[in-house]
């Protein structure tokens, strides 16, 4: 695609937000602009206000907020100021980061319907658009049904339909594949690959995770945790030059840059520049098949025995409004195991989790927690040995500051004013939340909420914690502390249940996976195995971790002995 | 009038309607066994309840209008989710609404102190018992039976509409939900005036 | 033909004109006669189950029965009425007595009114035929339904509130000053949760381009015929002919508001 740099669509200048009441900055001084059929990525460490940013492009903030935005922005040359709320959104289309506060109406139609109103489309093609654009993100068969009873998942992808159906010149898409399991959220990248190819609209895109991208964006935008420009140009350039800088800010790379990264520093890597993509990774590397073993992150497990169970499920069955959600669902969990969760959007993960925590109540089957009916347990014994943490953050907040939030618990095990202070103060700087004590939990960012929520059942000490996707949204320092913490507890005996769509967490923590499908349980067993098993990977959208795609990729390089086969794989 | 509200104003003001039509429902149903046990007056005793969405909308949204619009929409939202008075019971709403959006009025909208928001709930009262007197045909009792309803429907708008309406908003507004609006602002300024602070 | 598939409009125009006219006519039997015709057109031509009917409409015969019994006990006594019965200072008068029940035959007349609206019209039809049809503004329309659509949602707020609170281990509530509290830790949540909701459902609304517009486009069209006029002729007429009938009986008073 030819970049007409003279012609932009977008452009900020010197661009300053601050919310009421704060002296410092959300983002300050942005300069940036867009041009026709662009792809930029806006990178950045959890909290620097991206989001924010994405919010004032297109006039969302400051009306929506109380906060002050100094500078100008202009959209084909027309300040933002000269449009009506709500127009210049009719150009400039969003997906939110939060997939809950997308939706204005009750059931997947309607909500497509009434953005092609606002758009003044012909009634008589908006049955053909909405069936169009739902076939595009496969929710058709929802066409019908109710938004509040679709997955996380499918209703990131309903909000992308929305988006899309609307045509815009420019699209910004706020970390749109954080609660998608891996195969949608390739197919998602794929699907805007593929309009790209032949609608031209310019595209903002802020992720955490990269992979997937790269190779579609043309220049990157770094925000640093002040809010302030850290670099804006190529995206070859952002990782070659800056990944040091990135990795200190706390931003994710890119696997294949990580990996060159740390290959480099053991120097057995070959290069000039950094590798953008495996196949430049492979043939940089001195010896691909020595490296594999510096480059994985395979947890040891520890040689002490785990034998005592202390959770069990037998043959449990779910079923809510006539639908069976879950099916004939048995394992066990033992002392000081970290078993991880994976299945495609919608498999009842999460149903799955809310039984094991007692929140529903199973139709059929049994769950154990050492050895007694969870419905037998007393409400208050149970919750000081079993912690939860919920999908969606804001599930989880019950007070009114993030201080509170954290010393809720603690209070009701009426500990000293003084140790939940020293308590409260310690878990916030681990989570990075010890500047915003003060604020109001549902003001957080998303990566934020996620932080806090999770650390409001760490501070707890249960012995078993079930956590539904607790890393969604993070940057790389953020999810490392994360997943330390969480290591930690089972360093002390503790036990985690975890659901995720992170491969690599499944590959570096897990020592069992389970695997669920449609309701039912297709894998049990360790994640090296399940990598071999091709057919259940594919009926439960999951995807091989970085390093196992490394490690067959450079076997077969051995047999082919070609270095630009992997070119072309990596391109596929 | 609504051009210059904002949309989220709008919205606000929609949910507060539909989150208390629900609310007088339930009122309605309690206000039954009071008037089986009291007669007519028992009604009055409670009456207030029926007014608070326009002291709460009116308190957090400080626009023309949004006293007499919650109260409207309550009530045809009351009438859509099954209160069977039928769309009378939406002329009641808007003739109450009237009362209390005359108060805020007089003060040019510009006053949300204490002793507007109760004087706001009366005049509910009053233009409500005035409606009542016809439609309902209070003209059948007798008259120091009327009086009585009538004094008792004016404390009740004072206490259940003006105090409890001030009071419902002021612990919202601690939440932080209501940071956007004035009244959330004022909370974290701490200076609201009757010492209710966080 | 199905009285869901009249304008929802019209349908509440004539349950407003109805009542109104019904208003005019101060004796049991006009209202009497115009519930049974409502009623029965509601179960025929509505296809409302008598269970879910009188579920909604018995609420309104205990209040019709304190009508009358308030009417009876607290009347004015005028001179010259014939006195049925006398008990202290209860007096009971046939006038009075046909005056209480005119008031709660009336109550019951407006109720079946209204239920034949509610129990055959989707509420959003109703609001899609206000600015189709009455010029309603967009903004209010649809901040409407958006707060209409958060009804259903408030069981589901609850009950995240209440896990909320389970997952922490707060004890159960057990005395009245902690269920009081209790109510007070659910109640301001669950509104301040609304108010949060509503904000971004506005937020969501712009970002998909709702400007407020009066001139939209609409996907569900909802129209106006000559049905819709027949079926508010049919309806005045009901009202028109119970109170003929009740004339041809020498029943019929007018209402002039005396009492
Ligand atoms: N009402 C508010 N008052 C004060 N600070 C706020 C308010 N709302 C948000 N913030 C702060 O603004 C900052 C930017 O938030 P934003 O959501 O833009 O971050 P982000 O870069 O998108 O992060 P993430 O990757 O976690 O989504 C955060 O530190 C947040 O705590
Ligand atoms: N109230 C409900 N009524 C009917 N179906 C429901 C309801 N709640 C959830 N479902 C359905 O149950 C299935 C499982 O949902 P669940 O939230 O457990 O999925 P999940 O595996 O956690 O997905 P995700 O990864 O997207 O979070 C989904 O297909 C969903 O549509
Ligand atoms: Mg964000
Ligand atoms: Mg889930």
């Amino acid at each position: 695609m030819a970049l007409q740099r003279n012609h932009h669509f977008l452009k900020s200048e010197q661009l300053t937000f601050r919310h009421e009441g704060e002296n410092k900055p959300v983002f300050q001084n942005v300069d940036f602009s867009l041009y026709p059929g662009e792809a930029v990525l806006l990178l950045g460490p959890s909290g620097c206000g991206k989001s924010t940013l994405a919010y004032c492009l297109n006039k969302l903030y400051p009306e929506a907020v109380d906060g002050k935005l100094d500078g100008a922005i202009l959209y084909k040359g027309k300040m933002l100021e000269e449009f009506r709320p709500g127009e210049i959104n009719q150009h400039i289309g969003i997906v939110f980061q939060d997939p809950e506060s997308q939706f204005c109406m009750t059931t997947v139609e309607d909500e497509l319907a009434f953005g092609l109103e606002n758009m003044k489309t012909p009634p008589e093609e908006i049955g053909n658009k909405i069936d169009k654009a739902l076939e595009l993100v496969h929710l058709l068969p929802y066409k019908h049904a109710q938004i509040h009873t679709l997955s996380g998942g499918q209703k990131q992808k309903l909000a992308l339909a929305c988006v899309l159906s609307l045509k815009p010149e420019v699209l910004i898409l706020d970390e749109p594949t954080a609660n998608l399991d891996p195969a949608s959220s390739y197919e998602l990248t794929s699907i805007i690959r593929e309009l790209k190819k032949d609608q031209s609209f310019s595209l903002v895109i802020i992720e955490h995770k990269l992979d997937d991208w790269i190779d579609l964006t043309d220049r990157c935008l770094v925000l640093n945790r002040e809010g302030e420009i850290l670099f804006n140009g190529s995206t070859a350039d952002c990782f070659n030059k800056y990944a040091g800088e990135l990795q200190a800010e706390g931003i994710w790379l890119p696997s294949s840059v990580k990996a060159g990264l740390l290959a480099k520093k053991a120097g057995i890597y070959k290069g000039k520049n950094l590798p953008l993509t495996e196949g430049e990774l492979i043939a940089g590397l001195v010896n691909p098949n020595a490296a594999l073993q510096i480059l994985d992150n395979r947890k040891i497990p520890p040689p002490g025995l785990k034998e005592q169970i202390i959770l069990s499920v037998k043959n449990l069955s779910f079923n809510k409004d006539g639908k069976e959600l879950l099916k004939n669902i048995s394992f066990s969990v033992k002392k000081g195991e970290f078993v991880a969760i994976a299945g495609s959007n919608g498999s009842g993960k999460t149903t799955l989790s809310r039984l094991l925590a007692g929140l529903y109540t199973p139709s059929n089957g049994d769950i154990l927690y050492h050895d007694r009916h969870l419905s037998l347990w007393k409400e208050q014994d149970l919750r000081q040995r079993l912690g939860y943490v919920f999908q969606n953050p804001e599930h989880q907040f019950i007070a009114d500051t993030v201080y509170d939030e954290i010393a809720f618990s603690l209070k009701i095990r009426r500990m000293p004013d003084a140790d939940i202070k020293k308590m409260v103060q310690t878990s916030l700087q681990q989570v990075h939340l010890l500047q915003h004590a003060d604020m109001h939990p549902f003001s957080l960012s998303q990566g934020q909420k996620r932080r806090l929520s999770v650390a409001s059942m760490l501070v707890n000490e249960q012995e078993l914690l079930l956590l539904d996707e607790p890393t969604f949204g993070q940057d790389a320092n953020t999810a490392r502390e994360l997943m330390a913490l969480m290591e930690e507890k089972i360093r002390r005996g503790g036990s985690v249940v975890m659901i995720t769509h992170d491969m690599e967490i499944l590959h570096s923590c897990a020592d069992k996976v389970i695997v669920l499908s449609d309701g039912e349980k297709i894998y049990e067993g360790l994640p090296d195995d399940l990598w071999k098993k091709h057919e259940i990977m594919k009926i439960a959208s999951l995807k091989v971790p970085y390093i196992e795609k490394l490690r067959n990729d450079i076997r077969r390089y051995g047999r082919e002995g070609k270095v630009c086969s992997y070119m072309n794989l990596t391109q596929a | 009038m609504l051009d210059k509200w904002k949309l989220r104003e709008v919205i606000v003001l929609s949910v507060l309607a539909v989150v208390f039509a629900v609310v007088y429902l339930v009122f309605v149903q309690f206000g039954n066994v009071l008037y089986g046990m009291l007669g007519l007056i028992g009604y009055d005793l409670i009456f207030g309840i029926w007014f608070i969405v326009s002291i709460i909308a009116a308190y957090i949204i400080r626009k023309p209008g949004a006293a007499f619009l919650s109260e409207t929409i309550a009530a045809a939202i009351e009438v859509m989710i099954g209160n069977a008075v039928g769309p009378r019971l939406i002329l009641s709403g808007m003739i109450q609404g009237i009362g209390a959006e005359a108060v805020f009025a007089a003060t040019k909208w510009n006053n949300y102190r204490t002793w507007v928001l109760i004087a706001a709930g009366m005049g509910s009262s009053v233009t409500s018992f005035i409606w009542g007197y016809f439609i309902s045909g209070y003209a059948a009792f007798s008259p120091g039976y009327v009086t009585a309803m009538f004094f008792v429907r004016l404390i009740s708008g004072a206490l259940l509409a003006g105090l409890l309406g001030k009071w419902l908003s002021e612990s919202l507004a601690k939440t932080g939900a209501l940071s956007s609006f004035p009244i959330g602002k004022e909370i974290k300024r701490g200076k609201s005036d009757n010492g209710i602070t966080a | 033909m199905l009285l869901h598939e009249f304008n929802p409009s019209i349908k509440a125009l004539t349950v407003v004109v109805c009542v109104l006219v019904l208003s005019i006519f101060f004796d049991p039997v006009t209202p009497f006669l115009t519930l049974a015709v409502t009623a029965a057109a509601t179960f025929i031509f509505g296809r409302v189950s008598f269970r879910r009917w009188i579920l909604l409409f018995s609420p309104f015969i205990f209040m019709a029965l304190i009508y009358i019994w308030s009417a009876l006990v607290f009347s004015k006594a005028i001179e010259g009425e014939t006195i049925l019965w006398t008990w202290g200072i209860f007096t009971l008068t046939e006038e009075s007595f046909q005056r209480a029940l005119s008031l709660g035959m009336r109550v019951l007349s407006f109720t079946s009114l209204s239920l034949l609206f509610m129990l055959t019209t989707k509420p959003a039809e109703f609001l899609l035929s206000l600015m189709q049809q009455c010029r309603l503004p967009p903004k209010l329309a649809y901040g409407i339904m958006a707060g209409y659509r958060f009804l259903p949602l408030i069981k589901e707020e609850f009950d995240i509130i209440r896990n909320a609170h389970r997952i922490r281990g707060v004890p159960k509530a057990r005395t009245l000053s902690e269920k009081l509290a209790e109510l007070k830790r659910y109640a301001v949540p669950l509104l301040a949760g609304a108010i949060r909701k509503a904000e971004r459902t506005a937020m969501a609304m712009e970002s998909k381009g709702f400007t407020g517009d009066r001139n939209r486009e609409f996907y569900h069209k909802i129209s106006v015929s000559w049905k819709d006029w027949a079926f508010f002729a049919f309806f005045i007429a009901v009202v028109l002919a119970s109170a003929y009938v009740s004339w041809l009986f020498g029943f019929l008073q007018l209402y002039n508001g005396k009492l």
